[in-house]
Parts: C-alpha cells; sequence; structure tokens
C-alpha cells in the first residue's frame, strides 16, 4: 500500500499535471499525422526526459504513448487515411460518421472509447499484471494461429455487402503479405530479384493508397454532384459521451477493452489486430442496430478504439513484468525506460515497485487528461472538414505521399500507394473490399508463420493446433465466428419458402 | 459489366502467375516444414481461383452493368477523376527532380483548379501556405524525411530540411 501512494504521489503532482497534457497533446498530433508513429513521438521526446527525474520521465512517456494510441483515430474519421495502423478498424464507421455531418460525434466517440480502454487495461494491470504475462507467455504458434483465424473472421463483418468478393479480397491481400524473403526459411518469394521487394510491401502504404487516396478519387467525381455545405463553411464540434449514452454502450466499452487488454499482453499480436476483433465482435452482437455497421454505427468507432487503447496497457505487462517487448513501440519504451534507470524485466517488482506503479497510474492520469486534450485537438483537426473539397483533397494526397515516403525514405512505397489507389478505386466501383484486402495484408505473416512453426514444432504434424487447450478454445471459437454466418444464410434461405 | 469482366480476367491472369511462381519455389530444407515456403502461396492461389471464378459465374448470370467515371473521359467527372490520376502520377515522379517544396507548390493549385475551383488568389494563398506548413511541421520540426530532388535543388533543401 505504501508503494501505492508513493507512486501517486509520482504522479499527481502538478509537474506531472504539465507533463501529462503536453505529452498527451503531442501524441495525439503525431497520431494523426501520417507518416509519425507512435515510436517516432516518443524517440522525439526522449532528450527532454534525460533531465527529469525517473518518475516524470515515466510519466511523460507514457502520455505520448496513450496520445499517440488515440491520435490515429482523427484522420481515420475526418480523411479515411488512418494516422497509425491501429486505426484501421476505426475508418470502417468513422468515416461514414463524418461523411454524414457526425464528425465531431465520432471524435467524441473515438477519445472517450480511448480513455475508457486506457483506464480499464491500467486497473487491470494493476491488479493482476504478474499473473496475466505469465499466462501470456505460455502462448505459442498454435495459439497464434487460432488467434489470426479469429481476426481473419472480421470479413463477416467488415464486408457484409458481398461476401463472396470479401473472401478474394483477403486472399489477395494474404497473398500481398507473401512477398519478399520467408522468414521461416529466407526463401526469396515473388520479388523477382527486386531489392525494394525483399521486405514486403508495406501495409501503411497500401491502406494510404486504398483507403485516402481511392477516397479522395471518389469524391472528386462526385464533387459536383453534392451537397458541399458540410466542407464550406460547417462547424465541427466534438462532443464528448453523456454517462447515459455511454451506459447504453457498455458492452461494447467492456468487451472491446477485454479484448484489447488480452491481446495487448500477447507480444507480437498488437493494436491492429485486437481493434479489428473487437470491431468484429461488436458488429456481429448488435448486428440488429438501426444504423448498420460499416455505415456508420457509434459501436463501429467504440470498439477499435477502446480496443486499440486498452492494449496500450496490456502490451506494458510483458514489456514491465518481463523484461519483453511485444511490439516495436513497447521495445521503444523499454529502451527509453532503460536509458532513464529503470530495470524492465521479473526484478522490477521486488526492487523498483514504485515506478512499476507509477506507469499504470501515469496511464490512468493520461487517460483522464485525454479527455480535455483530445477534445482541444481533435476540435482543431476537424477545421479540416471545412475546407472546400478542392483543396481538402489534393491536401489529403499530399499528407498520404508524406506518409508513405517517410516509412523507408523510398519512392518505392510512394508508387505502391498510387496503385493502391487506383486498385481501391476499383474495389469500390466492383464492390470488392479495400478493408478486407488490408486485414489480409495485416494478419497474413502471423497466419503463415505460426501455422507453419507449429507443424514444424509438431515434427510435421497438425496435432499441436488441437492438443492444446488454449489453442483449441481459439480455434473452435474462430471456426464458429467464420462458419455460423454462413450456416445462418442457409437457415434464413430455407426458412423464407417455408415462411 | 464488360468493364468487371475485364477487372477479373486480369485478377485471374494475376493469380495463375503468382500459382506458377509459387510452385517453382523450392522446397524447405526442414522435413518437418512440410509446407515449405511454397506452401501457404499455393493453398492461397488455388483458394483464389475457385473464389474468382464464382464471383465470376455470378457476374454472367447477373450482369450487373457498372458505371465507372475514370474510364469515361466523354464526361466532365472523368475528365476531372482521369486528370488527377495524371496529376498525382505526375506529382510523384517530379519529386524526385525538383523535391518535395517546388512539387507540392506545381500540384495542389493545379489539382484543386482541375477539380473544379476557381479563385486564383485564395488557391494560391492556400497552396504556399500548406506547402510552407507541411515542410515546417514534417521536415523541420518533427524531422521527417521529404524528397529532396536532385543536382543544385537537393543542395538547396538541406537549407530548409
Amino acid at each position: 500500500m505504501d508503494v501505492f501512494i508513493q507512486a501517486l504521489g509520482e504522479v499527481f503532482n502538478p509537474l506531472s499535471v504539465v507533463l501529462v497534457v503536453a505529452g498527451t497533446v503531442f501524441g495525439m498530433v503525431c497520431g494523426a499525422l501520417p507518416g509519425i508513429s507512435t515510436s517516432l513521438a516518443i524517440i522525439l521526446c526522449l532528450p527532454f526526459t534525460y533531465t527529469m527525474t525517473p518518475a516524470a520521465a515515466v510519466v511523460l512517456l507514457i502520455a505520448v504513448y496513450v496520445g499517440g494510441a488515440c491520435g490515429g483515430s482523427i484522420s481515420a474519421i475526418l480523411i479515411k487515411s488512418p494516422g497509425t495502423p491501429e486505426a484501421v478498424a476505426t475508418t470502417f464507421d468513422g468515416y461514414p460518421m463524418a461523411q454524414k455531418g457526425e464528425a465531431g460525434i465520432a471524435l467524441g466517440l473515438a477519445v472517450t472509447a480511448s480513455s475508457f480502454g486506457t483506464i480499464f487495461s491500467a486497473v487491470v494491470m494493476l491488479i493482476a499484471a504478474p499473473l496475466l504475462a505469465t499466462v501470456a507467455l505460455s502462448f505459442q504458434s498454435a495459439e497464434y494461429f487460432g488467434l489470426s483465424l479469429i481476426g481473419l473472421s472480421c470479413i463477416t463483418s467488415i464486408a457484409a455487402k458481398d461476401q463472396m468478393k470479401a473472401a478474394l479480397s483477403v486472399i489477395l491481400g494474404l497473398m500481398i503479405s507473401t512477398i519478399g524473403i520467408d522468414s521461416i526459411n529466407g526463401t526469396e518469394r515473388f520479388a523477382f530479384g527486386q531489392p525494394f521487394l525483399l521486405n514486403g510491401i508495406n501495409y501503411i502504404s497500401v491502406m494510404i493508397g486504398a483507403f485516402a487516396v481511392a477516397e479522395v478519387l471518389k469524391n472528386i467525381e462526385e464533387y459536383r454532384h453534392r451537397d458541399n455545405t458540410l466542407h464550406e463553411g460547417g462547424r465541427v464540434s466534438i462532443k464528448l459521451m453523456k454517462f447515459a449514452e455511454m451506459v447504453k454502450m457498455w458492452s461494447t466499452f467492456v468487451t472491446a477493452s477485454i479484448i484489447g487488454v488480452i491481446i495487448g499482453i500477447i507480444p507480437a499480436a498488437g493494436g491492429s489486430i485486437s481493434s479489428l476483433i473487437a470491431y468484429g465482435e461488436a458488429s456481429r452482437t448488435h448486428k440488429n442496430d438501426p444504423i448498420k455497421f460499416g455505415e456508420g454505427n457509434p459501436r463501429g468507432v467504440v470498439a477499435p478504439e477502446a480496443s486499440n487503447n486498452a492494449g496500450v496497457g496490456g502490451a506494458l505487462v510483458p514489456t514491465m513484468v518481463l523484461g519483453i517487448p511485444g511490439s516495436p513501440v513497447t521495445a521503444v519504451i523499454m529502451a527509453a525506460f532503460i536509458i532513464i534507470g529503470m530495470r524492465p524485466g521479473p526484478l522490477l517488482l521486488r526492487e523498483q515497485p514504485v515506478l512499476l506503479n507509477t506507469v499504470f497510474l501515469a496511464l490512468v492520469f493520461s487517460a483522464l487528461l485525454l479527455f480535455v486534450g483530445g477534445r482541444f485537438v481533435t476540435r482543431q483537426f476537424g477545421h479540416i472538414l471545412k475546407l472546400p473539397y478542392p483543396l481538402l483533397g489534393p491536401l489529403i494526397m499530399a499528407l498520404g505521399l508524406v506518409g508513405a515516403y517517410s516509412l523507408q525514405n523510398s519512392f518505392y512505397d510512394v508508387i505502391v500507394m498510387f496503385v493502391f489507389g487506383l486498385l481501391g478505386y476499383l474495389f469500390d466501383k466492383f464492390r470488392y473490399s479495400s478493408p478486407a484486402l488490408i486485414l489480409g495484408l495485416i494478419l497474413g505473416e502471423l497466419v503463415e508463420n505460426s501455422l507453419r512453426k507449429q507443424i514444424i514444432i509438431g515434427d510435421g504434424s497438425a496435432a499441436g493446433f488441437f492438443n492444446r487447450p488454449i489453442s483449441l478454445v481459439i480455434l473452435v471459437t474462430a471456426v464458429v465466428i467464420l462458419v455460423w454466418p454462413l450456416i445462418g444464410a442457409v437457415l434464413k434461405k430455407k426458412a423464407k419458402p417455408a415462411a | 459489366m464488360a468493364a468487371e469482366l475485364v477487372f477479373n480476367c486480369l485478377l485471374g491472369l494475376l493469380l495463375v502467375f503468382y500459382l506458377v511462381q509459387a510452385f517453382m519455389l523450392p522446397p524447405s530444407d526442414n522435413p518437418a516444414d512440410v509446407l515449405g515456403a511454397g506452401g501457404f502461396p499455393i493453398i492461397l492461389g488455388v483458394l483464389g481461383l475457385i473464389v474468382l471464378l464464382f464471383v465470376t459465374l455470378r457476374l454472367l448470370r447477373t450482369r450487373t452493368a457498372t458505371k465507372i467515371p475514370l474510364f469515361e473521359l466523354g464526361t466532365v467527372d472523368g475528365r476531372a477523376v482521369a486528370i488527377n490520376v495524371v496529376l498525382l502520377l505526375a506529382y510523384l515522379f517530379v519529386l524526385d527532380v525538383i523535391g518535395f517544396v517546388l512539387a507540392t507548390l506545381a500540384y495542389l493549385p493545379l489539382a484543386g483548379w482541375f477539380i473544379g475551383y476557381r479563385k486564383p488568389a485564395m488557391l494560391a494563398i492556400y497552396t504556399v501556405a500548406v506547402t510552407a506548413s507541411l515542410t515546417l511541421v514534417f521536415g523541420v520540426l518533427f524531422g521527417v524525411p521529404l524528397p529532396r530532388g536532385a543536382g543544385e535543388l537537393r543542395e538547396l533543401s538541406y537549407l530548409i530540411y
């Protein structure tokens, strides 16, 4: 208890308030700008921490992390270009809401859900960090494979219009993910001797192209035929969710946060997977909502945002308690913590318990201040919608270009962005699914590697997928999620003639 | 329908090419790696072709017509999209020659004009403001790499970002 009170003192003081506000706002701005990742935002803050006390430095870095995880939703909602990979699922309903003139509500939902997810994960972490970290470490390839299948099952919800074309889009995404060096045995695949293809195709360039560029092209052709008042002088006010509205959606908040925490803890699973799974889960559970998912359902914003921010706390568990960073961002955080004198690992709880508690309390504090900072930052970005589309469209293209080019300082990524922009445009016309393509591309490496690794572990046998209890449960869940809509459709067809 | 049929045919060719390439991948040295480097791509290629076949057969049965303005250059909308695609492509290619600042200064007003904005003074002010902001925020403040161009222009860019 003494440790907890000491940590409270470290976090709730005037300097920390300033640091948390600054860190959260900075993280949100970076997260919202395509091309500036959360890792980069943390690295940019690092020099400022050299002269700080370890606790103050922890507070600042955690605030940037929390802000960055939420910031990606801003550009996802406003211009359909997710600032971070974790915000991909937010575009599915956030952008349609913005198109209907509800950008402010969508941004408010994103901020509220992000804050809730962060606080939820911090509380869970404070109570059960060491236990959860041990459970997460028992995950092997079989469980990862099941998890990736659950992720893929999201196509049934993100592309309800044409399941067959969505399935083909996922397959195309999975195919693109196989380009480059095979990470199991180092074989060069589909690279045709081109050095830029050896590392594979970066899904962020694909995402910018298929979402942002394709959307701009679509808007250009529609510009002359639509009501442009939203873009020309319309006011974007940020509405935070009222408590009563929040209570109505409590199940989405809680379920998405639980998914975020669990997947966040598992090393290398990541926020993009958790947000997709949370979105899929919300759309399955609430498929009878008056507003369909993909057409601006508020739960479609709440689920991915609560989930990816809950993943922040989750991802910090193996990093802090076991010294195993599960993602590039937590790797940077861990490096930063080592620089400021922390020693992440199994001994942290015994040797530096105050700092460990400071981390989780800083999460709570950052999440609370996300409401304040979030309102301010999202309102500033919201002004972008006041621009006439002929000015906004080219700006989105230029931002997309900066985002793609900055990935590897390479024009090839920009060309990839252009090609997938055209492909995304055609996908939209022919009712294929760009989100499903991205889903396949994001999960492809995890699906293939975990499948092959488990078979190798089993000496050529696939029995390991079914021998391990956790794996079996996950696999059965994945199969049920994938197959149930098909069974449901068949049952519906049979019931119709009878009626 | 014709446009989608052509699109599906191109997808089919791509899938066949992918499948052929996948079959050419060498098997793994590790006997436990039964799938090897080519196993997963082969599964994907076959699945892809089967699904594409169903999609195409359904298209032939329903004969759904799809309007694609990008291919209708006789219409105002079609021209606006096509010109913007060409402008974007040109923007990408000149970046490596004249650098981010000059290319963006040229691209923004042209793209805005061809989408339908007809206030030249406002367009000019907007172009300069946006280019300066993007360069300062990304290039100077955050140190994000921006294209520098070639020759003298490359050297000059180092004075800005």
